[in-house]
């Protein structure tokens, strides 16, 4: 026993002796060596592609404005190195939609925004941002997703109050949009966010589900009188080319009738000049001859009753003839 | 050894003690206030390294600027329509040892800011009427105007209060309160009704010009071509009349003799009787032999 606990005081005598041995000192030294150099290089960072980096000494900025690459800053304490990714667009979304309601939230994100003419819109917007000024990004606000989603909501709500709804809901979106935009980064730099709005863009704009159905009969209304415009415009579409070509076929007709009667003219007045020559010749022969070739053609075809030159002719007996349905009688009576 | 190298590691200890004790450092996002035995001595707002004494304490204040959104709450204006209204104030401690002394902390800053925010946005609006907030007409612009003054006088009583600096006071959201939204919907539809059968009785407006447009336009052609055509006609007569005029003058008797043996081959027909006498042109050789012939 008692030697036991000799030996055990003979391991500690001897572990203080070794501590004290000159040879130790060395690599005490170089465990401390190791240490410092680890701490020291604990100091190399790399940033990448994406990101920026900003250094500070004790808390100030030393470097606001690190870029990819790698790099080295005073080891904890002394240093800090935040790393940003500068170009990722961050997205805040101002106003729910109906489905929030639906969803049963006790506190319903609020949508509802007031038209200039005293219309109630339930309106989503959606902003993108990304970080322009990194120092301020991390320095200036709290938290900039709450200031970009607060300022844009501000100045949707004013330009939602001084816009008609018809509007909103169909050619002021564009306008809207940018002038939400201009007017929210020139509030956001005045706070100097550090942040640069990329897009604000107005997701859904929708009327409350209490009017929703006044708003589609309008949508109909817009489409039936579109309807009945190009019915009308059908109606002149059929009518107009059909009357250009009655009237092209009435100037046609007019046209034939004039070239008809004039060549015809030509042709009589050029037949009358050939036989007119010939009538020159002998005018007596001709003209009887004329008379008489049109007697033949004109006298088969007609009733005749020949009487004397002195005498004259009882009438009656034409309705006779005419029963007896011969005309041949009757010249034979003569 | 032993005694004097715990001397030199108590030493060293009490010298890094020290030196933790008397240095701080003051980040960006920062403010630190220097208290000696619970007594403010100073405010550090500059980032960095600093020294103090090693019996001074500090405090950091957060100097961020930080967005605090009151609940909505319904506000009258001059001409008594109601109006519920959220707005956001953008505020950052500005005097850190006001601010500790009077306030704390960040919640009770937001409560004192409510009040002075709220009484000076009621007394604001109180003088404003409904159509300088809501109005569609372009020339009317919201009285930002107004909500500079109440940033302006908020900062002011903020800051000499409770040492907050009030950077922005913004209206967020303008809205009806609950009880006058159902009489909003039901002119809501009525406006829409009536745009609707706008809407509808334009396009009859639109059609029927249309048409009637067509029709005119179609009698315009039509009676255009007739003239046209008649004058064509016309022309086509003159000239025949022209063309025969100048042939038959010639010789107008044979003219006369030879058209009017034409027109007894169209005059007369089957169903004509003649009395000849025995006497007449054709008939004289008949009666009288060769001597009729003369």
């Amino acid at each position: 026993m008692s030697t036991l606990v000799a030996s055990q005081f003979e391991t500690a005598e001897r572990s203080e002796v070794v501590l004290e041995f000159p040879s130790s000192r060395p690599r005490q030294l170089r465990l401390w060596a190791w240490l410092l150099g680890a701490w020291i290089l604990s100091g190399i960072y790399i940033v990448s592609p994406e990101q920026q980096a900003l250094v500070t000494m004790f808390g100030a900025v030393t470097a606001s404005r690190v870029l990819p690459g790698i790099h080295y800053a005073l080891p904890w304490p002394i240093d800090n190195v935040y790393k940003l990714k500068v170009h990722q667009l961050r997205r805040v979304a101002i106003g729910g939609d109906v489905a929030d309601n639906v969803l049963g939230r006790l506190q319903p994100v609020s949508s509802e925004f007031l038209s200039g003419d005293q219309n109630l819109l339930n309106i989503r917007v959606v902003a993108q941002y990304s970080v322009s000024e990194p120092r301020d990004f991390l320095f200036q606000t709290e938290n900039v997703d709450r200031v970009v989603g607060s300022v844009v909501g501000a100045e949707l709500s004013r330009r939602i109050a001084h816009t008609a709804v018809d509007d909103i809901l169909t050619t002021g979106k564009i306008a809207i949009q940018n002038e939400v935009l201009r007017a929210a980064q020139q509030t956001m730099d005045s706070y100097r966010t550090g942040a640069t709005i990329s897009s604000i863009s107005l997701e859904s704009v929708t009327p409350p589900p209490e009017a929703a159905d006044a708003f589609r009969s309008v949508a109909g209304a817009r489409a039936d009188a579109i309807r009945i415009v190009n019915q009308a415009e059908g109606y002149a579409n059929d009518l107009l080319p059909r009357a250009r070509g009655e009237a092209a076929q009435l100037l046609e007709q007019a046209q034939a009738y004039k070239e008809g009667k004039v060549n015809r003219a030509a042709g009589d007045a050029a037949r009358f000049g050939e036989v007119v020559l010939e009538y020159a010749k002998a005018p007596k022969v001709t003209s009887t001859r004329a008379y008489v070739e049109a007697m033949e053609q004109i006298l088969p075809k007609l009733k005749k009753l020949i009487v004397d030159s002195s005498g004259n002719v009882d009438l009656t007996v034409i309705r006779r003839d005419d029963n007896s349905g011969t005309n041949q009688t009757g010249t034979s009576r003569k | 050894m032993t005694t004097h190298n715990k001397y030199t590691a108590a030493a060293v200890a009490v010298l890094l003690l020290l030196i933790y004790l008397s240095f701080y450092s003051v980040r960006e996002t920062e403010f630190a206030l220097v208290t000696q035995f619970g007594r403010p001595v100073r405010t550090v707002a500059d980032a960095g390294l600093h020294v103090k004494w090693p019996f001074q304490s500090i405090l950091w204040f957060d100097k961020r600027l930080r967005i605090y959104n009151p609940r909505p709450s319904e506000f009258l204006t001059r001409d008594k329509k109601n109006l519920v209204i959220e707005n956001y104030v953008a505020w950052r401690i500005g005097d850190p040892d006001r601010f500790v002394q009077s306030v704390g902390d960040a919640s009770a800053a937001e409560m004192r800011l409510h009040d002075i925010i709220w009484s000076g946005l009621s007394a604001a609006l109180g003088m404003e009427n409904l159509d300088s907030l809501v109005s569609a007409s372009a020339d009317k612009v919201q009285a930002t105007g107004m909500l500079d003054l109440l940033t302006a006088s908020a900062d002011r009583v903020a800051l000499s209060q409770y040492g907050i600096r009030v950077a922005d006071v913004r209206i967020k959201r303008l809205n009806l309160p609950e009880q006058n939204k159902q009489s909003v919907f039901a002119r809501m539809r009525a406006e829409r009704e009536r745009i609707a059968m706008q809407y509808r009785a334009e396009g009859e407006e639109q059609a029927l010009t249309i048409r009637a447009n067509a029709d005119r336009e179609k009698e315009e052609i039509l009676s255009a071509a007739y003239k046209d055509a008649e004058k064509t006609r016309g022309q086509g007569d003159a000239e025949a009349t022209r063309i025969y005029g100048q042939a038959y003058s010639k010789n107008p008797q044979f003219y006369r003799l030879l058209r009017t043996l034409e027109s007894y081959k169209k005059v007369l027909d089957d169903k004509t009787t003649i009395i000849l006498n025995s006497d007449s042109e054709l008939l004289k050789v008949l009666t009288r032999g060769e001597a009729g012939a003369k």
